[in-house]
């Protein structure tokens, strides 16, 4: 979708993305010639759409919290698993987070519960990369 | 006044840019797989998963490297066929490594993210409507599989295909024209006849279909050790494609994947041949297509 400003005969640029509420996308446009804005309100269909299609209004820039390093972004919500599954029973370090954000957003909260009761197991308290690698070793990978 | 075309770039919304990336990065995660066959029929409960892991079985017999991707987000079978069921994906600096059988066969499947019993679910904003964008969805979780697992250098990477004869040509779009097709049935007019509206669907893609493999052809009678009909009466519907065998139904092969086991672990068992004759001409007529990963683009 692109949006024009008729009078100035310009492409209009986004400004600005507001995180979905009740299911509403607010993208607001503004005309590089005559700063003239607009705003496109999403219904919760069109949404619905753009999420399906694992993409981002307004791409990597816009703001978003748990964003992943997967080129498909956090718009593809969790399944198998809601925010209960995601809770921290582990301290994990920077870097062992950041191997998790290698991986669909759908396919974390298993490998995590996984890897934390491998971790327990062996009476370790926190993860970090060489546990990950122990891990890996172990489930034959 | 400007045109949708006369406007270069999208304004900042960056939502063509994200698709391109995302097919970008599942190139270069399938970079080194020679040869992708995707195994579909159409038809729901011809054995088609089990003919999977068994024609895997076969093709790593044969000297290949074997990967499977279950495309079957709503009825996973393959982590259990491997015995993956209880697998943890773990993962490295470069994405997720394949987990592995006892035969070396990698397996990807949603039974080793979404636990059994559980359903596959998708959040949704759009409460009520999950038509109008599941199967969006769901080929964007395909997606993602594909891109964020490192499926390092393969000679076969199998993808089995859930049901749905129309769905076929999708599965075809998404995993490109050089993607090879392997249709499953069995010897009813039921199976052959959805069997062949898949055909026809493929018929209106690029993709080369080696062949079909019908499945459940008779059954092992361990009283006169004889293979016997399993339909009584044989199919009038003809397939316009070549047979590349039958299988009979196997108990001992009913057991042996309840155990996660596979054919390559029994072979004497009087299906183990036809599937390695099959695994055979599946690479006789791949070995005459060009490689996936320089024609997929
Ligand atoms: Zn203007």
């Amino acid at each position: 979708m692109k949006f024009l400003c008729v009078s100035c005969d310009e492409a209009m640029k986004l400004k600005e993305v507001n995180p979905p509420e009740r299911g509403s996308l607010t993208v607001v446009y503004g005309c590089p010639r005559c700063q003239h804005e607009i705003a496109m309100l999403t219904n919760p269909y069109e949404t619905q759409v753009v999420a399906s299609l694992g993409v981002r209004v307004g791409g990597e820039s816009a703001e978003t919290e748990g964003a992943s390093k997967c080129p498909f972004s956090g718009v593809v919500q969790s399944m198998g698993g809601g925010p209960e599954d995601l809770k921290i029973g582990f301290p994990w370090t920077p870097e062992a987070s950041l191997r998790l954000e290698n991986m669909p957003e759908f396919a974390r909260p298993m490998a995590k519960t996984g890897i934390e009761t491998y971790a327990k197991e062996r009476g370790l308290t926190q993860i970090d990369a060489q546990v990950l690698e122990q891990a890996k070793n172990f489930f034959g990978m | 006044m400007k045109g949708y075309y006369d406007i270069v770039g999208d304004g900042g919304s960056d939502i063509l840019e994200q698709v391109e990336a995302q097919q970008a990065s599942i190139a270069r995660s399938l970079s080194g797989v020679r040869n992708l066959l995707a195994v579909g029929s159409g038809k729901g409960g011809v054995g088609k998963s089990t003919l999977t892991m068994q024609l895997a079985c076969a093709l790593r017999e044969l000297g290949h490297a074997v990967s499977i991707l279950d495309a079957d987000l709503n009825g996973p079978c393959q982590a259990r066929l491997g015995t993956l069921q209880d697998r943890v994906l773990v993962p490295d600096d470069s994405g997720v490594p394949v987990p592995k059988t006892r035969n070396g066969i990698g397996v990807v499947s949603m039974g080793m993210v979404v636990p059994e019993p559980r359903a596959v679910e998708f959040e949704s904003v759009a409460s009520g409507s999950s038509h109008t964008w599941r199967a969006t969805k769901e080929f964007t979780v395909l997606r993602e599989l594909l891109a964020c697992m490192n499926w390092g250098k393969l000679d076969y990477l199998l993808v089995d295909l859930p049901p749905g004869a129309e769905r076929i040509v999708q599965y075809a779009e998404l995993l490109g024209p050089a993607a090879l097709f392997v249709l499953v049935t069995i010897p009813s007019d039921m199976s052959r006849g959805i069997v062949a509206r898949s055909l026809d669907a493929l018929a209106k893609t690029p993709n080369r279909i080696l062949g079909y493999i019908e499945n459940m052809d008779g059954y092992y009678c361990s009283d006169c050790g004889r293979v016997k009909p399993l339909f009584p009466v044989p199919s009038d519907v003809k397939l316009d494609l070549d047979c590349l065998g039958t299988v009979p139904f196997d108990p001992e092969l009913a057991a042996l994947c309840d155990r996660g086991g596979s054919l390559a672990d029994s072979p004497g068992s009087f299906s183990w041949q036809p599937v390695q004759r099959i695994a055979e001409e599946v690479c006789r007529r791949a070995s005459e297509c060009a490689p996936y990963s320089k024609e997929r683009r």
